[in-house]
């Protein structure tokens, strides 16, 4: 029971890591897409700029959650940046639900 | 004929990595037995850099930026290759 | 963690940040790296896929001088009048310098969703339906390449961005972990015995490295609209604001509304003179055509791949039934720009043979790159195994798919061009038994793969692709009335460069079955820690 126990501490990080990775790195380019939905261009070209830069986002997310020195480092960093991408892609939802 | 600034940026960008190459220290020792003069290993580094900026010159007055700059990334891709492997089998020959 | 960094000075540090970049680098890249080197063959033989299609057409004449594309656009699209009759879409691709087939696709009315279009294959001097055999051609790698076969198209462009997002994180980890490489540029070259694997894999993935980061990013923009419409979905409510995003990147317009009043097409042929007036007379690519035939009819001529390395909408939209010119679309806004540019460096289409040279070659390159990548796995692990004759699960999983991923997918590519030769040309459904034939072939190699010691299957996997690759030249000159000699006295430099490329391929695996027949595995080391052995184990032997 014991062993079973000390490898699912061991395996738990860095499973966390990989969700984190997966799913917040993805999540947050998904985010910085709609966030340049903020950026004082028109929608389409927006929209096209969103798109085209997720993917650096995407990377640069994995690499820095594979990179910090513990688990809870990688989903800080995530959330950090989540914030400001976040607040705009919310004040977007806002202002197109508005138009 | 047409397609000529290709063959001119090949001519130029081979030697051009190989000058590069060779104004390393390491591969002065390693090829040569010692270090070239420090005039020499100038002279090889300026030739290098002038060959690959005349074939950037050559390919983008040729096909203009867009796809000059395209066909001068995979000129240098093939050469720096191509340099890097001699420089492998020589070194393993060498060995 | 065995050592895989180069000559460091300095004592190794706890598990840093080159370390954790270099097991991202090895997981990502093992988990996804046999779809990644499909992915990079497939990708890499199509860049010459037109080639490849024309190859597969033998009885399809060489065409010696690219026909004007305003006759041909108003052959076929007067063939389409009773070939695709009814139908509120069509759209003919024009030929050009490497393509002697016209192919249009058409809407089926009433059908929706993405088995409503029809396609054909016409020629472009006749207009008629082209009386060659059934086949996909090169298209088929081409495909194969971004959505896989045997699934849902969904499925597989999931699959393919999923591998691709993976290949990023691989590439952006590797540079982390090699970072020294670009500081020591060309000194970074390990040297004898056991590193010869971290060589090459070393050297194809930095020569290439400008070449590999664009080709996976500008991949993912191809299908990016798949992969995040998280930003047009926020921005555009109705199908009216999505046109607005749609016009900045593609010259489809939607169809309006058929007013049910008939109005026969103006001419097409004028309106293309139109268009080669302005962009030149071979330089034309594409006459889509909405409502054919009703007074709302709408024609769009859009601009050809040359001279321009973007693929960015430049058309020129008429009225269909009078022929009048409504509008000339020559720009869109940067972002859209951008994209198109990038769009088109992924694709390769605006560049002249030799740019298309060397597109295959730096490509091939990087399927190499990924291949010694796989491979340098199982020969880092193999020293490990307590008993390398019986190995752990997973590292006989990995040697085996590896042996059936590389060897085997040359075999299976060839074995799809053989059954372009030898399938009966009236078999049902020929086309899709060439595709069939190429998988049964590839699950052939993977079963003998399986069952037979692994340097062993490597070495007659090799040995076979060989043998296929070579002998197609030959199968080809019994097979059709276009033998390589004659090819090279027409100067059909398609039909030749291809055989004569076969045959190059054929050398290729020819070097690396025997370079594998004559590498011995280095004997068991003593098992140190992270100092990395001076050379004395190994001097001969090594010829990996």
């Amino acid at each position: 029971m014991n062993a079973v126990l000390h490898r699912a501490l061991r395996v738990g990080p860095l499973l966390s890591r990989i969700v984190a990775a997966m799913f917040g790195g993805y999540g947050l380019a998904a985010l910085a897409s709609v966030a340049a939905l903020a950026l004082p261009m028109s929608k389409p070209q927006a929209v096209l700029t969103g798109m085209l830069s997720s993917f650096a986002v995407f990377a640069g997310a994995v690499v820095w959650v594979f990179a910090v020195r513990s688990a809870r480092r990688a989903w800080a960093g995530l959330l950090v940046a989540a914030v400001p991408l976040g607040l705009a892609a919310w004040s977007v939802w806002r202002g197109g639900a508005a138009s | 004929m047409s397609g000529w600034f290709h063959g001119v940026a090949f001519v130029l960008c081979l030697p051009g990595f190989a000058a590069l190459a060779l104004a390393m220290e390491r591969h002065q020792e390693d090829r040569f037995g010692h270090a070239f003069a420090p005039s020499l290993t100038r002279r090889l580094r300026v030739a290098g850099w002038g060959a690959l900026l005349l074939a950037l010159g050559v390919l983008v007055g040729a096909q203009g930026w867009g796809l000059g700059l395209v066909s001068f990334s995979g000129h240098t891709s093939l050469a720096a290759g191509l340099v890097f492997v001699a420089l492998l089998v020589q070194g393993r020959r060498q060995a | 963690m065995s050592t895989d960094k180069p000559a460091k000075k300095s004592p190794p540090k706890p598990r840093g940040i080159r370390q954790s970049m270099s097991d991202l680098h090895i997981w990502t890249g093992l988990l996804v790296g046999w779809f990644l080197y499909a992915m990079f063959l497939t990708g890499t033989v199509s860049y010459f896929k037109d080639e490849i299609s024309q190859w597969m057409r033998p009885e399809i004449a060489h065409q010696a001088q690219v026909p004007d594309a305003a006759v041909v656009a108003q052959h076929v699209a007067d063939k389409l009048r009773t070939e695709a009759a009814g139908s509120p879409q069509w759209s003919i691709g024009l030929p050009d310098a490497r393509n002697n087939v016209v192919s249009a696709f058409w809407r089926t009315p009433g059908i929706e969703g993405r088995r409503a279009f029809q396609s054909g294959t016409f020629d472009p001097v006749s207009g008629d339906k082209v009386a060659g055999r059934d086949t996909g051609g090169g298209n088929f790698f081409y495909r194969f390449h971004f959505q896989f076969h045997y699934m849902p198209v969904l499925w597989g462009r999931w699959l393919a961005g999923f591998c691709a997002m993976f290949m990023l994180v691989a590439i952006v980890s590797g540079v982390i972990t090699h970072k020294k490489i670009f500081i020591d540029f060309f000194t970074f070259r390990g040297g004898k015995g056991q590193r010869s694997w971290l060589d090459a894999h070393n050297a194809l993935s930095v020569f290439g490295l400008p070449f590999h980061l664009m080709i996976t990013y500008t991949g993912l923009i191809t299908l990016a609209a798949l992969y995040m419409p998280w930003g047009s979905q926020a921005a555009f409510k109705t199908p009216a604001e999505r046109q607005e995003l749609s016009v900045q990147l593609s010259a489809f317009i939607t169809p309006a509304k058929p007013t049910g009043q008939a109005a026969r097409l103006a001419p097409i042929e004028d309106m293309v003179r139109q268009a080669q007036a302005r962009w030149g007379r071979d330089n034309i690519q594409r006459v889509n055509i909405t409502l054919p035939g009703d007074a709302a009819a709408r024609v769009t001529v859009s601009r050809g791949d040359e001279g321009r390395a973007s693929v960015s909408p430049q058309y020129m939209l008429f009225e269909g039934s009078t022929g009048k010119l409504l509008e000339t679309k020559d720009s869109v806004g940067p972002a859209a720009e951008t994209r198109g540019v990038m769009y088109a460096l992924h694709l390769g289409r605006f560049g002249d043979t030799a740019t298309r040279w060397l597109y295959f070659l730096v490509s091939l390159a990087g399927t190499a790159m990924v291949g010694t990548g796989l491979v340098m796995w199982t020969v880092k692990r193999r020293q490990k195994l307590p008993d390398p004759d019986k190995p752990y699960f997973g590292f006989w999983l990995v040697e085996r798919l590896n042996i059936a991923a590389i060897a085997g997918l040359s075999i299976a590519m060839t074995a799809f061009l053989w059954g372009n030769r030898l399938l009966p040309l009236d078999l049902p459904r020929r086309s899709e038994w060439e595709v069939d034939l190429l998988f049964i072939v590839w699950g052939l190699a993977l079963l003998h793969a399986m069952l037979r010691p692994a340097k062993r299957a490597w070495i007659e996997q090799l040995w076979i692709a060989t043998a296929a690759l070579a002998l197609l030249p030959v199968l080809s000159a019994f097979t059709t009335e276009r033998p390589l000699w004659r090819s090279l006295l027409a100067g059909d430099w398609v039909f030749a460069g291809l055989e004569l490329t076969l045959w190059a391929l054929a050398a290729l695996h020819a070097l690396l079955a025997i370079r594998t027949m004559r590498h011995s595995p280095k004997p068991k080391p003593a098992r140190r820690a992270a100092a990395p052995v001076a050379t004395t184990a190994t001097p001969a032997g090594e010829g990996a």
